[in-house]
Formats: C-alpha cells, structure tokens, sequence
C-alpha cells in the first residue's frame, strides 16, 4: 500500500508540452460538445444497442441484490413503516373514492358542454436494464428504442408519476434523462391556481421550480403536474408536491422513485391539430332556409363565357354546396367583368 | 527465436497492461448497474491506475493516454464530451509536478496523495460543468464519488503493486 518501493521511470521528459496540448485538445472537445450536444450520441445508443443483451443478463441477478442493499436502511423502521403505511392507505381509499365521484361528475360536464374529451394517449412498456447515477448525470437504460415506437422526447412515467423523458434512442434501448438531472426542464402546472412554472433539474433530489409568473403565491402540498406545452409531453401527468427549499424558494418532491422503478411506460403523445367540426347538409344556408341541398358536383374548370345579361357582375348566387368559409371567400373575389368564377354554381345547370 | 517473440510479445503486453487496466476499469465503472442501489456514485476506477503508473511508470501512462482514458469516461458516463478528459489531464499535470513527492509517500501517506490527485480531478470536472451549465451544482454527489473512489484505492492499490511487480515491472533503464 505504498508508492514508495517503485522506482521512477525517470527518462520520459518533457511532458509539460502534451499536456499543454491535450488539455487544449480537452477544452475544444468542451466546446464543440456544448455547440453540438448530441456529438457523441450515436455511438453511444450503437453501444448501448450492442450491450443490451449483456446488460438484461447481469440485470438479472443483480436486481435481487440491488433491491436488498436499495433497502437495508428500512429493516430498521419497519414497524413505524408499516403504522404509517396503513394510516396513508386508509386515507388514500377515501381519495379513491372521492375521485370516482368526481371523475364521473366531470364526465357528465363535459357531455354536457359537447367539450373536447382529452386525447387518449398510447404508450409502450419497457423494462429498465441500466442506471447510470453520476454525479453530473442521472439517466436509465430501457430496453426499448426505435423499433418499438420509442421518440426523443416522450415522457417516461411508472405507475406513481413521470419518471423523465427520453433524449436517445437506439435500435432496441432507449436512454432517459431523469427529473432530477442537471439538464432537464420540463414545464409544468401547479395545482390550484393553475401556475405555470419549468421544473429544472439540478442532481439533488428534489427539482427546484422557476415560476413563470412573479405575483402568485406556492404552498407546500400543491400539486404538480405536467402542463402539456410545448406539445412533446401530454398534460396532467401526476409528478409531485411542492416544498419549500430552505435556501428560499420551493422544489418538488417527486411521486415516482427511478431508483426503484423496474417497469415502465414510454408515452407515445401526438398533439393533433383540433380540427373544426364537419359540416353537415342541416347546416348548409340553403337547408336552413327550407330549400333542398344541391347536389354535390365534381369541380370543373369551366370555359370562360360572357357574364349572363342581366346579371351584374359580382352579384350571382353563390355556390350553396362550399362551406361558408369558401363562400365568403368567394364573395370578398372580385370578380372581372365578362369572366365568370371557374366553378359553376348550380344556378347554371 | 520462439522466445524472443515471446519476449517480446510479453513486454509489449506489460506496456499496454496499465492502459488497458485503466480502460477496463471506465468499462466497470460505467456498466449502468448498480450494487448499492444507487445510494452513492460508482468509483473513477479509471483514475486510479492512471495515478498509480502516472506515478512509478510515467512512460507508460502518458498524458496521452490521461486524456484517452477521460474522453472514454466522457463517453461511457453519457455526459458532455471533454470534461474527464480534462480533468484526468489537470489531475495529471499535479502528479506530473509533485511525482518525487507522490512516489515516496507510503501507507495512509500514499492515501492521502491518491486523495489529493483524484480530489484535483473531481474539483475540475465540478468547476467545469459548473461552467457549462453556468449554475453552481450541488457539491454532495460529487464528494460522495471522491470518498468512494479513496476507499477503493485503498485495495485496489494491493491490485495494482502485484501486477507491476508480477507483469509491469520497473522501467530497464532505471537500473
């Protein structure tokens, strides 16, 4: 346990200059990292890729062993854990069915108002296979990736809350940068109040929240979820309770654990575009003024003929089977004399 | 002839044994499965045979292969390239400078100087991704890697005396 009984190679020498130079190599490497962030990140989701297989196998044994070492430190309050454990669940049964009535309350209103249901969210399950907790890096390893359907960008939430979000991809794994990271922000809502605010991470255990707004007031104990802006993640995902810091300001106690989390789902959200509602034959003008709908015609392009006599130019029927919106837009066309509108109106059959 | 080769295939193998030991332990280190359930981070094995030959083999453990051995760390960790690689440099530059000092430390001595390397280490690549991120980063995880890698220096140095006596050796020149 000693340096002392080695000799030192004494003729290397001069090796001031490649450190000068290394370093200047290092600095640059930096550099060009911060301008291009993902520089290395092919080669490492091929290497992930490459080492999955090895990665489920050690996984496997080492789970037990992981699980029992992760809780040697609750062996010694087991019994307060236990007291505390079932107070919380009798009072989450209470929540429980507080929420069924609610759930159905919200349902009826928005039947009610014809609102615009949620839009249902798919996702795909994926098993952790590696974790990787440095101290300027938190992610996990999943065994799933491009081939299942898995984006840089979906959030990643186990059965308590949002986990993180996935920022590489392999063929067949996935890497997920964790809440808790130095490099995550993720915007969210604090419920009540409906106070927008970014989550950012920065290695400790609890996110601190930038609020977006100075003049609201947070407690401790409200809720925070994921606002959906942005579009990458869908809102409402369940992700913790703010707490004060003692350093001034408030952080979030997250819901999930990811160092306990096992079993995964990747959410699959595609923000659809809300399209307008089609239009039916009752709300055409025509209908609603008791005369019968034209029959829908295939568009033609129409030879240009001389204005009909009599007929001022700009002043015809409209075509009654567009949509309003193409028949405003027809209205505002200024119409050139002697030319009529390439499509005919039924008025001309 | 058959034993010049194998000569000659058993020096090439102790000259690159130091590397591949520092390789090999990035490759542990990072492996993304963790035997204390995460409580602490894992150890810069990395680090330690670069300390170790940086010290009594420094023709062998070049700057070069400090900045090797930190751009593979950079890779395997996931983080932003270039920051171990500095900071495997910086730590190198203080052993490189304080090498007749290092060397003749022994017992909680030899410790302590491995500590105070790895320390420069882990001081620059905090002060670096402090800057990158421009935020001053929480200090714990950081110190927590530094403790673990001191303990494991402690038996792995063991490691590292047998395969130099037994496979490295002293350079030929020194005697």
């Amino acid at each position: 346990m000693a340096n002392g009984g080695w000799r030192i190679a004494r003729n290397r020498g001069g090796a001031q200059l490649p450190i000068v130079l290394l370093a200047a190599l290092a600095i640059a490497l930096i550099l060009i990292g911060k301008a291009q962030s993902n520089l290395f990140d092919s080669a490492r989701a091929g290497v992930t890729d490459w080492a999955a297989p090895a990665l489920q196998a050690v996984r496997a044994p080492l789970a037990g062993l992981d699980r029992w070492t992760a809780s040697i430190g609750s062996i010694f309050n087991v019994y307060e854990e236990n007291l505390r454990l079932k107070d919380e669940n009798a009072r989450l049964r209470q929540w429980h069915n507080v929420a069924i009535v609610l759930d159905d309350r919200v349902k009826r209103y928005q039947l009610l108002l014809h609102a615009v249901p949620d839009p249902a969210l798919s996702s795909v399950a994926a098993r952790v296979i590696g974790r990787a907790n440095r101290p300027f890096l938190q992610t996990m390893i999943l065994d799933a990736g491009k081939a299942q359907g898995v984006k840089p960008g979906q959030g990643v939430i186990d059965a308590r809350g949002m986990i993180g979000r996935i920022f590489l991809t392999g063929d067949h794994t996935a890497w997920v940068i964790l809440l808790t990271d130095l490099n995550s922000r993720v915007p969210v809502t604090i419920e009540p109040g409906n106070i927008q605010a970014i989550m950012a991470g920065d290695n400790s255990g609890a996110p601190s929240l930038d609020l977006l707004s100075q003049n609201v007031r947070l407690k401790a104990g409200d809720q925070v979820v994921s606002s959906g802006d942005g579009g990458l993640l869908p809102p409402g995902l369940a992700i913790g309770t703010v707490v004060a810091d003692p350093n001034g300001g408030f952080r979030v106690v997250l819901l999930a654990d990811a160092a306990s989390s096992e079993d995964v789902n990747v959410v699959d959200f595609k923000l659809k575009a809300e399209q307008p509602p089609a239009v039916s034959p009752n709300d055409l003008p025509a209908t609603a003024a008791g005369l019968p709908p034209a029959a829908p015609q295939a568009p033609v392009v129409a030879p240009l003929v001389p204005a009909l006599p009599g007929t001022a130019p700009g002043t015809g029927p409209l075509p009654s089977a567009l949509p309003p919106a193409t028949q405003a837009a027809g209205a505002a066309k200024p119409q050139t004399p002697g030319v009529t509108d390439a499509t005919p109106d039924a008025g001309d059959q | 002839m058959e034993r010049v080769g194998s000569i000659m295939g058993g020096r090439l193998l102790s000259s690159i044994l130091p590397v591949m030991l520092g390789i090999l332990g990035s490759l542990v280190a990072n492996f993304p499965v963790s035997f204390v359930g995460g409580w602490v981070s894992p150890p810069m094995l990395a680090f330690m045979p670069l300390y170790f030959w940086g010290i009594v083999r420094p023709d062998l453990m070049t700057p070069f292969w400090a900045f090797v051995l930190g751009v593979l760390e950079d890779f395997l960790s996931g983080g932003p390239p270039g920051v171990w690689a500095a900071s495997f440099l910086a730590a190198y530059f203080v052993i490189d400078r304080q090498r007749d000092m290092l060397a003749g430390l022994s017992g909680i001595g030899a410790i302590v100087g491995f500590a105070v390397a790895a320390l420069v280490a882990c001081v620059s690549a905090y002060a670096i991704v402090s800057v990158y991120n421009w935020t001053l980063l929480p200090l714990a995880p950081v110190m927590g890697e530094l403790a673990v890698t001191v303990i494991v220096y402690v038996f792995a140095v063991m490691v590292f005396g047998a395969v130099h006596r037994r496979l490295v050796g002293p350079l030929r020149s020194d005697f």
